[in-house]
């Protein structure tokens, strides 16, 4: 304890010093605060206030997000004392997070079924402000500890989440479902990171000790620790084998909450996931687990259980969740690469799924407001009787799907281009196999994606002259994000530059 | 304004011209998508009269050398270690698609006079058929590999939705089987693409490329990458350019199509409605073609050559047993459907020759080919408008019924058949004279697949003429009775309109094929001559 004291000022002096680092951060504090205040103060009414107040906060800290870059200029920078670190990939990550956060503050009103909520949506903006702070933390966190710590802070918020409007037993059931899940996977992860502790001696991934310490333990035992992680990181991710809480989940909770954990949670998750691997591939003398192999082997599975999956499917949400799980492996693609241009495809390819998955999910919330329907079957013939949404939802598609002109086709070009050139480098038989898996894959995918349009404009139907309960502001947010899907499908430099 | 930018993008515009206009004017619609078209038309025959040929002017793998060219960049991006990725809007034609191009205008016009018959939702249709019309002229243009597989996949979803919205009975299936087998052939490509860019460098900006004539020069692929002709790369163990060149020639044999690729095509064709049987017939099987000899021999010619045996195969095999399919079909649409996949098989037998003889006769025969079908799925879609039946055997007697209609009938047939004087005649020969010559000059065919071919004529013979004979010779005899009878009105002057010209231009085509030939021969030439030459590298 006293060898100790005299560290204490230099601890102080580092916290302090990263504060400034820390702004985003801070602010999303203070805003999350101000909604709970807000809440308490003027009670049941307080829901449109909150949202008013919590977007407004949002574009502050993307302003502060994006004042960080000139802090980096210089290089990534570790904060108190290496529990996070901030480099420009962190903030890119950041931007997404705090741009998709946004748009879901917005949407979550016009879901009609979680408006009518008695207990108001208040609080549910205050979760969600409160999550984007531990988004924000997965992000960074480059200690183990951050990383457990951040994860559970994340969990906690969607366990609230997709809890808050349980009318029925499938969605209690969901709800149960996804914390049993997530507490199970996430006593995994702590018992592999205290594993990891107690052989390699150090929480600090980037210490440079770590590796190298590991890489002289029993290779076994090691790789049996680093599953047990990558356990934990998966049920974020939803990868194959830890995606089986998602269809249930996705299709019980509310389809704003749907939204929300669909894109989130996986991008954060991803940005946690490179940081994680980092230390170890970069890692010269690196010779157990193969982190390239493995997350290659789990990426195929991946894309193939999720799309074949999703054929079987008729209910629009979880046709969707299925989907998202595709995705999640066409994205462990780009991350394999471990290059900067795999990780600036994979951030691009990210931004697209989740503002193509959000559009997607508003409008299948669009036709369950206004005819009260899930299953696409039902949706014969509706193309006519609402067609700016239609189309939308047909465009929304395309971009999932990948087919030019569309963000989605631009995002999977650079993600193949950045696996080919280091294929060609290595003559990698897996990096192949994913690009090959990627490319069938797209055609499953096209095979359920074009039910939807299949239903909506082919099959014909007598009109039925129901009341129209019109969600205006759903029909917006979503033409607004095909119009940006096709404009990135353009002219994707506008955008990927940047990243 | 450069005048190919006019021409693909002028279809759009009027496109959202159309969507802008309230449904209340859906009357004018047709008349716009038909403006449009003419439009097109205009400035085709245009650059076609200031085309300017000769050697100098051969395009093929010379940038220089290609007409009409705008280039300007699109999207370029920094890949740090990489280099950079340099994607260009680059157009510009040669001796190839300029012939093509003048033959899908044409085509598009009579398209857009078909769809008169089109009577729901007008608006979406026309506003699709515009997107496509985009789509299929910016295929002929493109010459940056991105660019050409962006409106390669665009076409895609405008004919999904034609075909599904207002096909026929069973077009729920037609259009996705049509849009899967498509999509299945062009992502592969996506891969192939890829890894071509990655493989080949500007030689003077040095970024990676994605421009088609830089790849078409072994000089401009960079040591030791995958699809590099002097490192011998393989992919899973086989030869990667034999791969690629394989990947490629699968996507477009999809569109050609060749056998046995070829079921997506009866099942679209018979569902999907007339302007769109004619679009699909008259100018995407010619995508197919003309992806093969732009792309598939362009850039991958030693596999083209060393391969060319199962080219020739291949196109045999369509040639005859799309020959037998049509022989045995019972539904007019069908027969002619299959009797495309027979005369496309010329296409690729005439590739496959690698002489300039066959060459230019795949070419001839794409154009021929083109209006035919076009002609022949219009007269298809002029019974079918009247009674709504198209079975070869609930028609007899036609000829007395309609006699101005059995003339137009005879002559597309004959024509199709391959009468010397017409289009189809000329086309043909030169094929079967590439592949016979192909023997002696270089090798690569065998004589009995030039004799095949010609059975081929003589089975198409035998398909129209039995038809001719089953559904307008004798006794007037039809199964909906007397109802028919008064239904089966002579064309009227729309269709006389559309008929007239084509007819007359299958006629002028056969008598003076040099409208055709003397715009392609020297690219021909050029192609053939790159294709010997690239064993020199």
């Amino acid at each position: 304890m006293k060898y100790l004291f005299p560290d204490i000022s230099n601890q102080l002096s580092n916290a302090l010093g990263s504060i400034p680092f820390f702004m985003p951060e801070i602010y999303i504090t203070v805003l999350f605060v101000l909604v709970i205040v807000t809440d308490l103060l003027f009670g049941k009414n307080s829901a449109r206030l909150c949202r008013t107040i919590a977007c407004a906060g949002m574009v502050v800290v993307i302003f502060k997000d994006l004042q960080q870059f000139e802090q980096i200029l210089s290089g990534g920078h570790f904060l108190f004392g290496s529990m996070l670190l901030l480099h420009r990939t962190a903030i890119v990550f950041k931007l997404i997070i705090d741009l998709l956060s946004f748009i879901l503050l917005l949407y979550f009103e016009w879901d009609h079924r979680l408006k009518a909520h008695k207990k108001g949506l208040s609080d549910l903006y205050t979760i969600v402000v409160g999550s984007v702070l531990g988004l924000h933390l997965m992000i960074m966190a480059v200690n183990l500890l951050s990383i457990y710590l951040a994860i559970e802070f994340v969990s906690l918020a969607s366990y609230l989440l997709v809890a808050y409007r349980s009318e029925n037993a499938f969605s209690t059931e969901a709800g149960l479902k996804y914390v049993l899940f997530g507490a199970a996977s996430s006593a995994v992860m702590l018992y592999g990171i205290s594993l990891l502790y107690g052989f390699g001696g150090t929480l600090d991934l980037f210490s440079g000790h770590m590796a190298e310490r590991l890489a002289q333990v029993n290779t076994m035992s090691v790789s049996f620790a680093i599953v047990l992680v990558l356990a934990g990181i998966g049920f974020k991710l939803s990868f194959v084998p830890a995606h089986f809480w998602v269809p249930d989940v996705y299709e019980g909770a509310a389809t704003p909450v749907t939204a929300y954990l669909s894109t989130l949670p996986k991008i954060a998750a991803f940005a946690l996931l490179v940081n994680f691997v980092t230390p170890f591939v970069f890692y010269d003398h690196w010779k157990g687990f193969d982190f390239r192999l493995v997350l290659s082997a789990i990426g195929i599975l991946t894309m193939i259980a999720g799309n074949f999956a999703a054929v079987l499917q008729s209910n629009v949400k979880r046709m969707l969740a299925y989907s998202g799980i595709g995705h999640t492996g066409f994205a462990l693609m780009a991350l394999v690469t471990f290059t900067p241009q795999g990780l600036s495809a994979l951030t691009y390819y990210l931004l697209m799924y989740g503002l193509a998955n959000i559009a997607a999910l508003a409008l299948a919330n669009y036709f369950e407001n206004a005819e009260g329907i899930t299953d696409v079957k039902d949706y014969k013939g509706l193309g006519f009787k609402y067609p700016l949404a239609s189309v939308c939802f047909v465009v929304v598609l395309i971009s999932l799907t990948g087919l030019p002109v569309s963000a989605g086709f631009t995002g999977k070009l650079f993600v193949f281009s950045a696996v080919y050139s280091i294929y060609q480098q290595n003559h990698d038989v897996w990096l192949l196999a994913l690009l090959i898996t990627g490319a069938l894959t797209t055609v499953v995918a096209l095979f359920y994606y074009i039910k939807v349009p299949l239903n909506l404009f082919l099959k014909r139907t007598e009109l039925i002259v129901s009341e129209n309960k019109w969600s205006y502001n759903l029909v917006i947010l979503s033409t607004m994000i095909a119009i940006a899907l096709i404009i990135f499908g353009i002219f994707p430099d506008l955008l990927i530059k940047y990243m | 304004m450069n005048i190919l930018t006019l021409l693909i993008f002028t279809p759009v515009l009027f496109g959202l011209i159309i969507l802008l206009l309230p449904s209340s004017m859906r009357a004018s619609f047709k008349y716009i998508t038909l403006l449009a078209t003419l439009l097109q038309l205009g400035f085709s025959i245009w650059m076609y009269l200031n085309f300017k040929t000769g050697a100098s002017y051969a395009g093929i793998n010379h940038e220089e050398q290609f007409q009409f060219v705008q280039k300007l960049p699109w999207i370029s991006l920094d890949l740090g270690g990489a280099g950079k990725m340099q994607i260009e809007y680059f157009v510009g034609i040669d001796g190839i698609s300029v012939t093509l191009l003048v033959m899908t205008s044409l085509v598009l016009v009579i398209a857009a006079i078909a769809s008169w018959e089109i009577t729901s939702n007008l608006k979406g249709f026309f506003a699709l058929f515009l997107l496509l019309d985009m789509a299929v002229v910016g295929v002929f243009c493109a010459l940056d590999f991105f660019l050409f597989y962006t409106f390669y996949e665009l076409m895609l979803l405008p004919l999904y939705f034609l075909i599904g919205m207002w096909g026929g009975a069973r077009r729920e299936y037609a259009a996705i089987k049509f849009f899967l087998y498509t999509l299945f052939g062009s992502v592969f490509m996506l891969l192939v693409m890829v890894g071509l860019y990655l493989s080949v460098k500007d030689p003077i900006t040095g970024n990676h490329t994605f421009n088609m004539i830089q790849m078409m020069n072994p000089k401009n692929y960079i040591d030791g990458s995958v699809f590099s002709i002097l490192s011998h790369q393989t992919i899973l163990g086989m030869p990667a350019r034999t791969v690629g060149f394989v990947v490629l020639f699968i996507a477009f044999a999809i569109k050609v199509p060749v056998v046995p690729l070829h079921t997506w095509l009866p099942d679209a064709h018979v569902e999907a409605p007339t302007p769109v049987s004619i679009i699909l017939a008259g100018i995407l099987l010619k995508i197919g073609g003309y992806g093969i000899i732009r792309i598939c021999t362009g850039i991958f010619p030693d596999v083209a050559y060393s391969g060319a045996y199962w080219l020739g195969l291949l196109g045999v095999i369509s040639i005859l047993y799309g020959a037998f399919n049509a022989l045995a079909q019972r539904d007019l649409k069908r027969m002619i459907a299959y009797s495309s996949v027979s005369h496309m098989g010329f296409v690729l037998l005439g590739i496959a020759s690698q002489t300039a003889e066959g060459i230019s006769g795949a070419v001839l025969q794409m154009v021929s080919h083109g209006f035919l079908s076009t002609m022949l799925f219009f007269l298809v879609g002029v019974i079918y408008n009247r009674v709504h039946d198209r079975d070869i055997y609930n028609f007899r007697g036609l000829g007395t019924l309609m006699p101005k209609y059995t003339v137009y009938v005879m002559v597309a047939f004959f024509a199709s058949l391959g009468l010397p004087g017409f289009s189809a005649f000329v086309a043909e020969a030169f094929s079967l004279a590439g592949a016979f010559k192909s023997h002696n000059v270089n090798g690569l065919l065998p004589y009995w697949m030039a004799v095949c071919g010609s059975v081929g004529i003589l089975l198409s013979a035998a398909y129209f003429l039995w038809t001719l004979q089953r559904m307008f010779f004798g006794t007037v005899s039809l199964k909906g009775g007397d109802i028919w009878k008064i239904a089966l009105t002579d064309i009227n002057w729309r269709e006389t309109a559309t008929l007239l010209p084509l007819a007359l231009i299958a006629l002028t085509l056969g008598v003076m094929p040099s409208l055709v030939l003397g715009k392609i021969n020297d690219s021909v030439l050029a192609l053939v001559q790159f294709t010997q030459n690239v064993f020199h590298y």
